[in-house]
């Protein structure tokens, strides 16, 4: 027997060894609920599925906290990963002063349970908190700006500005771990779905199709929101017209996502990541009813396989392309409970349900949004 | 985005041969470089005689797309952004100030939605009478159902125009509406033609007092009858009013505010109009609503990026 094949059956490490690796390697991640009912690790892609508000970007902001906040700090105990992460913002609604308080106060949080022994004295330290002269424990600006320093942001207006991020992504990541020595652990996206009807719209325009009778007026209106949605005369240019509808070029949503796909895989092999990827529904709204039916008959031309998870009778329409849906591997989803003062006895919280679609747990978690956007598991009891 | 042929000039490796290359392979603009695989193509690149000069290309040509999305900033470069740029402009209404903290935020959407008469508009022209008086900063105002009054607007200012006015009064007075502009806008394609033009004047800083406020009185009558019929023609163009609005917004540091008008919901309970698909656009939402007979409005939060929905304020609309 060859040498190297014998090698390459005796193996290079045992099962034992093997776990160790992989479990410091690639281990769990501190998420905040509702996404702390598995262990996600990096390579997963989580999809936070929920109409709008739901709390999905306020996970998105508690999952950055949990990572950028250092485990230990001069003694106190943050219980964070102390690494970097990237913020994708498709809907351009976040808000850096929210993740601002969100921070400061878990910091003066942690730094106060540190203290509980003397009630006292934190009741002092929560008065003097904005004077920030705290004899004990000062608010802890280099820490501050540490975690904030983590904490990396983009927003995109279009669907071509998220491709242009995605595809010189790599070099930015090279550069952060230049900079700041620490790799980057989760990716995030707010909100994948932001751009699906202007990137829908493509197929629906009258382009390139043949002998399709349209009045004039259809014909400048159709041309108006062409120039509108974005749509270039790119190949007239590049010397290749075929028509006179020929010019109006955008790619696909199919094609879009496709690349979106693939590049994030290719990403995630170099720098191992976890993605999470909140998605806004609301289409399966009563008021949509028509239209979901309409769409469906589009999606049923467009791809097969949405149809097979449609007759699964999800509880909201799905209209991401195929590809995207494969790539998933978890996916929870979000509601806010009908009214949201269900919980009488603090005034400033909301009620949530969350519930893992996949893989599918079969039971309702609850939740509640505390003061400084604290998410907190809600028991059964209750 | 630009065929290749047009980066020619500025780059020197993105010369004729290497647009064949590309060309041979379905690449014309640097958009099809965006879908393209670029692993691949430096695999099809190496196999080239001229390999190295591709290879350099295709660096090129990523370098452009580098500059086609907004820069990556970290939390504290955000937060001094935030901190000098942003600002937030008081109504000169109590109770909304009071209610968002402080006023109108800029960089934000805000959103007034109410049923006809619940005053959308009268807190329109206060927040533009207000800004305009007392932010030194000039007021875009489109207009589209002819309820612009510039007699309401001098109310708010606490002068109304009679022929007592003296002289520095009467030069206020003047000052405020000259920072007021308004434009009659009655569908959607005028609105894109008006706020390119603004973002246009805006980044070659034609613009000679600082925009800081923008109000579309009212976003859902130009957006309605885009709405429904087949395709989705309409809610793209709905979608892109957004973005384009956030863009203004975020990049020119403008408070915009919009108002929608309610329809029936489920059970008759009134609710905004545009659907699901706009809910996501705006960063605040008010309900308004007014008391019968009385001038008495009453305000709530529907949402707001970093506040509870739910809180609730009262303010009085004065008569003229």
């Amino acid at each position: 027997m060859p040498i190297s094949v014998k090698r390459w059956i005796d193996g290079d490490e045992t099962a034992a060894e093997m776990l160790a690796r992989v479990s410091t390697e690639r281990s769990v991640l501190l998420l905040p609920p509702p996404l702390h009912r598995l262990p996600l690790r990096v390579g997963n892609v989580v999809e936070l599925v929920g109409p709008s508000p739901s709390a999905k970007t306020l996970i998105l902001i508690q999952a950055a906290i949990n990572m950028i906040l250092p485990n230990e700090w001069n003694g106190v105990h943050y219980g964070g990963m102390e690494r970097s992460v990237m913020f994708i913002d498709l809907d351009c609604r976040f808000s850096i002063l929210c993740l601002s308080e969100m921070l400061k106060h878990r910091i003066l949080h942690s730094n106060g349970s540190m203290n509980k022994m003397n009630q006292k004295q934190k009741d002092i330290d929560m008065h003097n908190c904005d004077a920030r002269r705290k004899p004990n424990f000062p608010y802890d600006e280099e820490l501050y700006s540490m975690c904030m320093r983590r904490f990396l942001y983009v927003r995109c207006y279009d669907s071509f500005e998220f491709l242009a991020t995605l595809k010189t992504l790599h070099y930015q990541l090279q550069k952060e771990k230049e900079v700041e020595h620490s790799s980057i652990h989760l990716l995030m996206i707010d909100s994948i779905g932001a751009f699906h009807w202007v990137d829908r719209a493509s197929s629906f325009l009258p382009l390139g199709v043949t002998n399709r009778s349209h009045s004039v007026l259809r014909f400048l209106l159709d041309k108006k929101t062409a120039i509108i949605l974005g749509y270039k005369v790119t190949r007239e240019k590049a010397g290749h017209v075929k028509g006179p509808w020929r010019n109006w070029e955008k790619p696909s949503l199919q094609s879009e996502f496709e690349t979106v796909v693939q590049e994030i895989r290719k990403l995630v092999q170099v720098h191992p990541m976890l993605i999470i990827a909140t998605k806004a529904t609301g289409f399966g709204d009563r008021t949509f009813a028509n239209d979901a039916s309409r769409r469906n008959s589009v999606l049923d031309t467009l791809d097969t396989r949405n149809v097979a998870s449609n007759t699964r009778q999800l509880p909201y329409q799905e209209y991401m392309p195929s590809v995207w849906q494969s790539f998933v591997t978890h996916r929870v989803l979000v509601q806010p409970s009908g009214d949201h003062c269900t919980m009488v006895d603090h005034e400033n919280q909301s009620l949530y349900f969350s519930e893992w679609l996949l893989p599918s747990l079969g039971f309702l978690d609850k939740f509640i949004v505390q003061d400084g956007g604290v998410l907190a598991q809600v028991t059964a009891s209750t | 985005m630009a065929p290749l042929k047009s980066l020619e000039q500025e780059y020197s490796f993105i010369d004729s041969n290497f647009q064949k290359f590309c060309a041979c392979r379905g690449i014309f603009t640097v958009e099809d470089f965006l879908l393209c695989d670029l692993h691949s193509l430096t695999v099809f690149a190496e196999q080239e005689p001229n390999s190295e000069t591709l290879k350099q290309g295709i660096t090129q040509v990523l370098s452009v797309i580098d500059g086609q999305h907004q820069p990556w900033l970290n939390g504290m470069d955000l937060l001094a952004d935030t901190i000098q740029n942003k600002h937030i402009l008081s109504t000169g209404c109590e109770g909304i100030d009071m209610l968002l903290g402080g006023g109108l935020h800029e960089g934000q959407l805000t959103e007034l939605v109410g049923p006809s008469s619940s005053g959308k508009t009268q807190v329109c022209l206060q927040a533009a009478s207000n800004v305009a008086k007392n932010h030194m900063g000039s007021v875009m105002y489109l207009d589209t159902c002819n309820s612009f009054s510039a007699q309401r607007v001098a109310c708010f200012v606490g002068l109304a125009s009679n022929l007592t006015l003296d002289q520095a009064k009467h030069k206020i007075l003047q000052n405020v509406m000259n920072n007021i502009l308004c434009r009659s806008v009655f569908d959607i394609f005028t609105m894109f033609d008006v706020l390119n033009q603004l973002e246009f004047n805006l980044r070659s800083q034609k613009v000679g007092n600082h925009v800081r406020l923008l109000i579309i009185d009212s976003i859902s009558s130009l957006i309605t009858p885009i709405l429904g019929g087949n395709g989705s023609q309409g809610h793209a163009l709905m979608v892109s009013a957004g973005y384009l609005l956030k863009k203004l917004a975020h990049e020119y540091n403008i408070a915009v505010l919009l108002t929608n008008h309610t329809v029936g919901g489920e059970g008759g309970i009134p609710k905004p109009a545009l659907g699901e698909t706009w809910k996501t656009i705006p960063h605040v939402r008010l309900l308004l609503s007014r008391d019968r007979g009385n001038n008495i409005c009453s305000i709530s939060i529907i949402k707001h990026s970093s506040m509870a929905s739910g809180k609730a304020a009262r303010f009085t609309i004065y008569g003229l």
